[in-house]
């Protein structure tokens, strides 16, 4: 019964059976061809160059991007278009990118150098192009760091200089010198946290633990991979010193919030009046500058008391490392030549130089001409910029930037080994024990598939 | 004199409700809103206010400010984020409750060999993470030709949507008595008709709960949209706002803030509009 009032249709508007398999194998035949293929249906086929790029910490800079860009385009007839993600979604849509050997002709690279060598297949030569930018711009600031595996796979970008940004009228109360050592600063921090103002770096899963506990580490002489980006060297005497110097300015100069900052953290705690000094690029100065924010208690803007100084040196040097971002083209890319056009275009002195001065010296290129940019000169805030840029390596140094130290910043083993050890959840021999197996796994696997 | 002899019955039954019912209640209330609140609160306050670490941050002390609210509206693509975050999902709500309708009914109601089977994976499809899927479908997307569109997202939100609607349609359509399609099919209804005419109006709170879910998942999505859709214009909201107002070290909170406070208006609406529905959808079938 059931049977036979289903099978018979009485209405005129019910799909059949053979109808619906009919129309359904039609639909899923079409898909895939368009599948087949690896095409998608005919669009308009101009020219159209495409750009993927990070949101700048100084939003001019993205402006005068766009300009160049759409300048190049209009010179060139050329179609573009410039796409800006968060820094932090780079990750995920650079991964797409590759999965689907499709997407942007240009994208931003980084942080750091790693994504040469993890995508060092998918991404095209661009060593004409170095060659021409370094002889136009007096040459590269370091031309060594920036070639990988022999070949130039991105042009270095722009880096974020570290400075030491502090409170000159919290140092005026505790009565002492601007400091140029690590231990200067701790010294004076523990008098600037009495007064209730306490230094502030983070020492968590945060691109700027990775950046000072590094430049801490190269500055006691310590590094955790050997120039042969094999040997793992975190286990030394240097690293102990430099594990209990930040011990120290830990315990006695700064709060436990530390731990569980992110990269926005110490520019709020410098801008909210409370922290005596932080390193840090100067987006918090520029931050408090624009939002005009007060000194806790006054009617005085807080950027009018802050100032910003060389990052530190240690015992040994002065080193510091920075956000490196980069521009590469990928190999999947339908315009590479045009792409190519384009650096050559933004990397002429004339553009770069209006580029750097839109981002009031936030973002400081690898070129040794840029170093003598006016905007330096132009406030007492960044007259240390260019020679920050010049004590600037890699985050790998000693070591090649490989997709292993990639890794090694990603997941953030320098501030957790630092971290296990200023809290006591280990001792230091255990910390750094457990440093070294997990780079010595990181770097071996890494070698294993490369 | 009624006023006398209802006054102490009626002061006790609102006495017991202040103890059995609003005290009990009232902190889940203040959890449950004390995050819409301060996200209220944050988005009105100045930068000023919110540096200033001797404010009260649950309190706006120097002055309201729609600025944040401004700087979304003038400077950004935000009510073109919001428009997209709206048409994708509800096209793909759409399409999903739809097709989750077609899978749940002969998974719930007919018995052919690898039913069960196919139910069970079905829901472990659902438990794929998205952070997993998101590379082979932007293949997919890529060959499709879909990149930086919004078709890319409503072709690829069913991936997510149908597994959890079909699971949750299918414990829904079991609740309803087999009794009544017998019936009907007796009386002449053939299988379709027997769905639509007759389960599927007595569905009604469950489909109304698989949608409202669907539509919530969809406007809150997030790596789908960053990952297959590039062009400023063309982002969704809770990209777009997470684009344009974290920058580096740079959090707008106040405008990150405002942005929330929109967006979250219209899952509030639906909400308000269809509890009912939605509660009894959740607890068909919690008591026999």
């Amino acid at each position: 019964m059931k049977r036979s009032s289903s099978a018979v249709s009485n209405n005129s508007r019910d799909v059949s059976r053979r109808q619906f398999l009919q129309a359904a194998g039609g639909g899923a035949a079409g898909l895939a061809g368009i599948l087949a293929a690896g095409t998608p249906p005919a669009l308009a086929r101009s020219r159209e160059l495409t750009f993927l790029t990070i949101a700048s910490y100084v939003p001019d800079t993205d402006k005068e991007l766009k300009r160049q860009f759409e300048e190049w385009g209009a010179q060139n007839g050329v179609k573009v278009r410039l796409d800006i993600i968060a820094h932090l979604q780079l990750v995920s849509k650079k991964a797409a990118e590759v999965q689907a050997r499709s997407g942007h002709d240009l994208t931003a690279l980084g942080p750091g150098l790693g994504d040469a060598d993890l995508y060092y297949e998918y991404l095209v030569d661009v060593d004409d192009v170095a060659h021409e930018v370094g002889e136009k711009n007096g040459g590269w600031l370091n031309e060594a760091d920036y070639v990988v595996r022999g070949r130039w796979k991105l042009l270095p970008w722009w880096l974020a200089p570290f400075p030491i940004a502090y409170r000159t009228d919290v140092l005026q109360q505790v009565g002492e010198p601007v400091p140029d050592t690590w231990e200067g600063w701790l010294r004076v921090s523990k008098k600037a946290k009495a007064l209730g103002h306490p230094f502030g770096t983070a020492i968590s899963h945060t691109g700027d633990a990775n950046t000072t506990l590094l430049s801490i580490m190269w500055s006691y002489g310590a590094s955790y991979v050997a120039k042969d980006g094999k040997t793992i060297t975190i286990n030394s005497p240097q690293t102990r010193q430099a594990m209990e110097f930040v011990r120290r300015l830990y315990t006695e100069a700064m709060e436990p919030e530390v731990l569980a900052w992110d990269d926005a953290s110490n520019n709020r705690c410098l801008n909210a009046g409370k922290c005596f000094a932080i390193h840090n690029p100067i987006s918090a100065y520029e931050s408090a500058k624009a939002a005009k924010v007060k000194l806790p208690g006054s009617d005085r803007d807080i950027a009018d008391v802050i100032d910003h100084v060389h990052t530190p040196r240690g015992p040994v040097d002065r080193k510091v490392t920075g956000g490196y971002w980069c521009i590469g083209i990928w190999s999947f890319s339908k315009n590479i030549d045009l792409a190519k056009d384009f650096l050559r275009y933004h990397f002429e002195p004339k553009n770069q130089y209006r580029w750097v001065d839109a981002g009031h010296g936030f973002n400081t290129p690898f070129l040794a001409s840029m170093a003598k940019h006016p905007v330096y000169q132009s406030s007492r805030q960044y007259r240390f910029m260019p020679d920050i840029a010049k004590a600037s390596v890699p985050p790998s140094w000693p070591g090649p930037a490989t997709a292993a130290s990639q890794q090694a910043l990603d997941l953030y083993i320098i501030p957790d080994m630092f971290a296990q050890y200023v809290v006591g959840k280990l001792t230091m021999d255990q910390a750094i024990a457990w440093a070294e197996k997990e780079l010595r796994e990181i770097y071996t696997g890494r070698r294993r598939r490369v | 004199m009624s006023r006398s002899t209802r006054g102490p019955s009626a002061w006790s039954n609102r006495i017991r409700r202040v103890f059995t019912l609003y005290l009990p209640v009232g902190p889940f209330v203040v959890f449950a809103l004390f995050p819409l609140y301060f996200m209220v609160v944050t988005s009105l306050k100045t930068d000023a206010e919110l540096y200033d670490v001797r404010a009260v941050p649950y309190l706006i002390r120097h002055g309201m400010t729609f600025a944040h609210y401004r700087l979304l509206s003038q400077e950004t693509y935000f009510w073109n984020w919001f428009g997209n975050s709206l048409l994708v999902s509800v096209v793909a709500t759409a399409v999903s409750v739809v097709i989750s309708v077609l899978a749940a009914y002969p998974l719930a109601r007919l018995r052919f060999r690898g039913a069960e089977a196919f139910g069970v994976s079905i829901f472990i499809t659902y438990l794929v993470p998205p952070s997993l899927l998101f590379l082979p479908l932007s293949t997919v997307v890529n060959r499709l030709g879909l990149s930086d569109t919004l078709w890319a997202l409503i072709v690829t939100y069913p991936t997510f949507l149908v597994p959890f609607c079909t699971w949750l349609l299918m414990g829904y359509f079991r609740t309803v008595p087999q009794e009544i399609e017998e019936c009907a099919m007796i009386d002449g209804c053939n299988r379709l008709q027997a769905m639509t005419r007759i389960l599927l109006p007595m569905a009604i709170p469950g489909i109304i709960c698989a949608t409202l879910f669907a539509f919530t998942l969809s406007w809150n999505e997030f790596l789908y949209s960053l990952v297959f859709v590039s062009p400023a214009e063309l982002k969704t909201m809770t990209v777009g706002v997470f684009s344009e107002l974290i920058r580096g070290d740079i959090y707008y909170w106040g405008g990150l803030m405002a942005g929330a406070t929109i967006g979250s208006l219209p899952i509030v609406l639906a909400y308000v509009f269809f509890l009912d529905y939605y509660v009894s959808g959740l607890t068909a079938g919690a008591v026999k």
